[in-house]
């Protein structure tokens, strides 16, 4: 029987590695997208796997391992959230009638800093189902799995979040044009 | 499907996944073939959305982080369930009740009433559960249970809504939708709230009824269009306090 246990630890030992290399850099950049500091997204992608080593096996499914790990994420994400500032609930706004369309110039300027600065000033509704969308992991019906909303608001939150974010990137390169501009006025 | 009704399609369409075989993109696509201005801001819309997948793609991963979580746990820690040593006896004993309880089934008329369902309930938290999400957030554990098409319109009583949570699951009972949710009520003691509809369970109590079921006790009531069990260790005395 010990040397069974020494085998089960050794296996259990490799699924665990297993996981951690599949999933650790994509939960760390989904923390960081939505924390935006780096701590916050290391102290979340641990958690979610001490998470995982204390409750993982009550998970009857094996095939929803991601969607588990990202689940909790999310919600170790709002816990701490919660904890630290009573956030206020921001209400749906209608989605802008005009579809805003971003200039190549702007598209071509785009970086990881530019991005996420843009993305915290998203409405939370959105935030979480963007960055999901943009890591590329996921499938919609994964995305509502993970955030616990029906299928067509991860839809429609992804529309409405895209739709902002270029509204938001839109304002910020016209008001980086307007700076540059001042001195010459 | 006009071009604006195309262009909001196209809006969330990732050329890299197999998105484009889904009949609603496929059609939005196929608009925009066919429509030269579509087609154009199309053209713009992927190269952001490219974009922006670049960025997050560029967000650095620290190099230790992976080493750190491996080191920080043991293996006794994460031994799954199917690889525990006691997992095959515990089976076989399964396998063995299963049969028994087939040959039971197959003799018995099916027995609907409250007290079955409270039993088989009550003794679901005490055999091993799974819980589908886990959480200390009430509203969370509100929103996945509506998300998931269960009863999530249930009341608490304030004492329990001032509980944090530890999760919730979707259980059934003779093709009817149970919620399940857990509450920690302090030094390691947790509760357990089932909820399920009320006329599904004609015979179950009004006002809070007590009864032991193994290791729990458990209080039984029914208020507007649902019936409530909630179940957890120490006595009556104990329970009341989270009841309505």
């Amino acid at each position: 029987m010990a040397h069974n246990d020494n085998d089960s630890r050794m296996a259990a030992q490799q699924e665990f590695e297993l996981l951690v290399s599949r999933y650790y850099s994509t939960l760390y950049q989904f923390a960081f997208s939505l924390a935006r500091n780096e701590d916050d997204a290391r102290d979340l992608t641990q958690q979610t796997f001490y998470a995982w080593a204390r409750k993982g096996h009550q998970l009857r499914d094996r095939s929803k391992v991601k969607t588990w790990l990202f689940t909790t994420l999310y919600h170790e994400f709002l816990e701490k959230k919660r904890r630290r500032i009573r956030f206020p609930h921001y209400e749906l706004s209608a989605v802008d009638q005009d579809l805003p369309n971003v200039s190549p110039a702007t598209t071509n300027q785009l970086d990881s800093g530019t991005v996420l600065q843009s993305l915290a000033r998203l409405d939370e509704t959105f935030q979480a189902p963007l960055s999901l969308f943009y890591l590329q992991d996921h499938s919609y019906k994964e995305i509502a799995d993970i955030l616990g909303i029906p299928l067509g608001t991860v839809k429609s939150r992804i529309s409405r979040g895209i739709a902002q974010l270029q509204q938001i990137l839109m304002r910020g390169k016209r008001a980086g044009n307007g700076r540059r501009e001042e001195p010459n006025g | 499907m006009d071009s604006r009704q195309a262009k909001e399609m196209l809006m969330r369409y990732r050329p890299e996944t197999t998105e484009g075989a889904d009949p609603e993109f496929a059609e939005a696509l196929e608009q925009a073939r066919r429509d030269p201005e579509l087609g154009r801001w199309f053209a713009e819309h992927r190269a952001f959305q490219t974009a922006i997948r670049e960025s997050f793609k560029q967000l650095h991963v620290p190099a230790d982080l992976k080493d750190r979580i491996l080191a920080e746990y043991r293996p006794a820690d994460i031994v799954a369930w199917w690889r525990r040593a006691a997992f095959p006896a515990l089976a076989a004993a399964a396998a063995i009740a299963l049969l028994i309880g087939l040959v039971l089934f197959r003799s018995q008329p099916e027995d609907r009433s409250f007290a079955s369902f409270q039993n088989r309930v009550v003794r679901t938290a005490q055999r091993g559960y799974v819980m589908d999400i886990t959480t200390s957030n009430l509203t969370d554990i509100r929103q996945y249970l509506e998300a998931h098409e269960a009863h999530a319109d249930y009341v608490l009583p304030a004492p329990l809504e001032k509980l944090p949570g530890e999760g919730c699951a979707v259980l059934r009972w003779r093709n009817n939708t149970v919620s399940m949710i857990c509450f920690d009520a302090g030094q390691r003691n947790d509760l357990y709230l089932f909820v399920a509809r009320r006329s599904d369970l004609p015979d179950a109590p009004s006002e809070p009824q007590f009864s032991r079921i193994g290791k729990l006790t458990a209080a039984s009531w029914s208020a507007g269009d649902k019936t409530y069990v909630l179940a957890g260790r120490g006595d009556e005395q104990f329970l009341r306090r989270y009841l309505p």
